[in-house]
């Protein structure tokens, strides 16, 4: 009896010990107190000087999370329990969040760097007038290859996806609406097409495309594509810029059908605390000088018109991630097509993704 | 004969090579200076250090072992209680019917405990952090104790306990001065299985964490996701030594104490 309760005192006396040097490091690291700010991230996804930079000049502390999908930052904002200040969804959770009341309004007042943002990427379809959201990061979805591995051959359209030469050497990500919306763009349909005989005819294309699709994967197709493993893969810019920073062969497109445009913006959930710590962070991360050096780090491409002007020309005028304007007027941004649209498009993914070759 | 007798032994060691080459894999490329799991460069410390760096991770680490040892030491306590009181119930029907319940919270996916709990907490409005995640390690590390202390009670001889109340104890000494002597080797058994599940459980701390408040095997995915840093090797390096360490910790626990407990039963 005794050990046992020598073994207890003991496990709870060092339990104590630990959360006292926790609070010691906390408060250390000033992790204490009404004094901070918590931003809700994806990973890797700003460059960790700048939050350093923004603590000294805003006197703020940050506590920085990270998500991994737009589903799992909605669910812990919407089930409560958190204190996110800003969190930086896509687009598409952007007007889901709207929808469902998770957002709370901008106040513009307390954000002029926003006036950097070039014109192209305001008042977009997901949220008219920026009410809720300033843009962080855009991009696009096209096609990742090792010209190596195709014998010197360029790609430059969708179509040429379904070339027999590439049998088994596609990787594609695991998106409804990244892969429907390839189909749909190959055939010159709007990747927001809701009529049913487009579809269906998407539907048939994609099927033809399957011997040449190796596989359909998360996010280890970074890994998978720098590593060689296949020679064409469909993603993100921001995933085919980490790509080509491993591996120098490997080049990117934009197909000339055109494609999807996404955004990133940064926004205020309800669950904040700090709305005016929160509009400091936005804001600072609206200038200009912080806008480049930030997109010189995490690779993709910035909204922020000045900023691009003091980005290097071989970043800037890299026409893969800020595509010309003939291009851009082509690129479309995925409007939410309510929820029944959105099952059809993830049944008809499921079914190609059934499909047997 | 001979023979024969090395086949068993050939299958084991096979069998152990498939289970440790993984993990040795990833102990192998946390030493590599290339920064990739790729190719193998060169020996380096780096990715070490990196780790040894970093306060947050520390913070992460310290989280997690707390989190740990409260819930494994609370949840040995109830579970004690709990087998007790299973073992006190005569009937048969309902000493199963308590039985299976106690199973029933092992064997039930760690995600839907993780829904469940998470789904608990914000009706009950706890804030998400060190005490949801406290709350919910407890909750199911509780049935493992349990499950670990009652055959010890079982095997017990009820004529121990006639005996000691024969010999004019009353139930408090029983329990102190008997019951738990006795059954000592399965409570500690539970507390470092307790433990283990405690440190190495991701998916129902996954559900239940926020503001802030991270363990390891939460903080190792995240960074997994983003793919290609050998400082999660090295993280997880470390993570799998300490469990080595409380397998021989336990190890020789169970030998000191497990070895004079024999010898009474015996005389």
């Amino acid at each position: 009896m005794k050990s046992i309760v020598r073994l207890f005192v003991g496990v709870f006396a060092a339990a104590f010990a630990l959360m006292y040097v926790t609070s010691l490091l906390n408060s250390s690291q000033g992790y204490t107190g009404g004094n901070t700010l918590t931003i809700y991230n994806w990973g890797d996804y700003i460059d960790p000087e700048l939050i350093t930079e923004f603590e000294e000049q805003s006197g703020l502390k940050v506590i920085y999370q990270t998500f991994d999908s737009n589903e799992a930052m909605m669910t812990k904002v919407a089930q409560g329990g958190t204190t996110f200040d800003v969190a930086i969804p896509s687009e598409y959770a952007i007007s889901k969040m709207k929808e469902d009341d998770l957002l709370i309004p901008l106040d513009h007042d307390k954000l002029p760097n926003m006036k950097y943002i070039d014109e192209r990427f305001m008042d977009l379809p997901f949220d008219p007038g920026n009410e809720y959201s300033i843009p962080y990061f855009w991009g696009t979805v096209g096609i990742v290859y090792n010209p190596d591995m195709l014998d010197g051959r360029k790609l430059t359209s969708w179509n040429d996806l379904w070339d027999e030469r590439l049998r088994n050497q596609i990787l594609l990500v695991d998106g409804a609406r990244e892969v429907i919306g390839m189909g749909l763009n190959s055939l010159g349909y709007s990747l927001n097409d809701t009529n049913e005989e487009h579809l269906q005819e998407a539907k048939r294309k994609l099927a033809a495309l399957t011997p040449n699709v190796k596989a359909i994967v998360g996010d280890e197709i970074k890994m998978l594509i720098a590593g060689e493993e296949a020679a064409v893969g469909v993603v993100w810019s921001g995933d085919a810029a980490e790509m080509m920073w491993e591996n120098e062969k490997l080049d990117y497109v934009v197909p000339k059908e055109g494609s999807n445009l996404w955004f990133d913006n940064m926004v205020i959930p309800r669950t904040a605390r700090n709305i005016d710590g929160a509009h400091a962070f936005i804001n600072f991360m609206l200038d200009p000088e912080v806008a480049a050096r930030n997109a010189e780090y995490v690779g993709y491409s910035t909204p922020n018109a000045a900023a691009l002007e003091l980005l290097p020309e071989e970043i800037s005028g890299d026409e893969r991630f800020y595509p010309d304007a003939v291009l851009t007027a082509k690129l479309e941004v995925y409007e939410n097509l309510g929820k029944r649209m959105l099952a059809h498009y993830n049944d008809l993914f499921l079914e190609f993704k059934m499909h047997r070759k | 004969m001979r023979r024969t007798i090395k086949w068993p032994n050939l299958y084991l060691i096979a069998v152990f090579i498939v289970l440790y080459a993984p993990i040795l894999y990833l102990v192998y490329y946390s030493f590599n200076s290339g920064g990739t799991m790729r190719e193998f460069e060169g020996w380096t410390l780096a990715w070490y250090r990196e780790v040894f760096a970093d306060t947050r991770l520390l913070i992460i680490v310290l989280n997690t072992l707390v989190i740990a040892l409260l819930s494994a030491a609370i949840s040995t306590m109830l579970g004690v209680v709990g087998a007790l009181a299973i073992h006190q119930v005569r009937r048969r029907r309902r000493k199963n019917a308590l039985l299976s319940l106690n199973n029933v919270l092992i064997v039930s996916p760690d995600v839907i405990i993780g829904a469940s709990f998470l789904i608990l907490f914000t009706i009950a409005g706890i804030q998400l952090g060190f005490s949801s995640v406290l709350l919910s390690h407890i909750a199911f590390s509780v049935p493992i104790v349990v499950l670990m202390v009652l055959p010890k009670l079982q095997e017990m001889s009820p004529t121990l306990v006639d005996a000691a109340r024969d010999l004019g104890a009353n139930r408090w000494n029983v329990l102190t001065k008997v019951t738990l002597p006795c059954i000592k080797p399965g409570i500690i058994a539970g507390f470092f299985m307790a433990l283990t599940y405690s440190l190495d459980d991701f998916a129902v701390t996954f559900f239940v964490t926020g503001n802030g408040f991270l363990t390891l095997s939460v903080e190792i995915y995240s960074r997994a996701r983003q793919g290609i840093s050998l400082s999660i090797n090295a993280l997880s390096t470390l993570l799998f030594l300490f469990t080595m360490l409380l397998v021989v910790g336990y190890y020789l626990i169970d030998q000191r104490s497990g070895r004079p407990a024999g010898a009474e039963v015996r005389r």
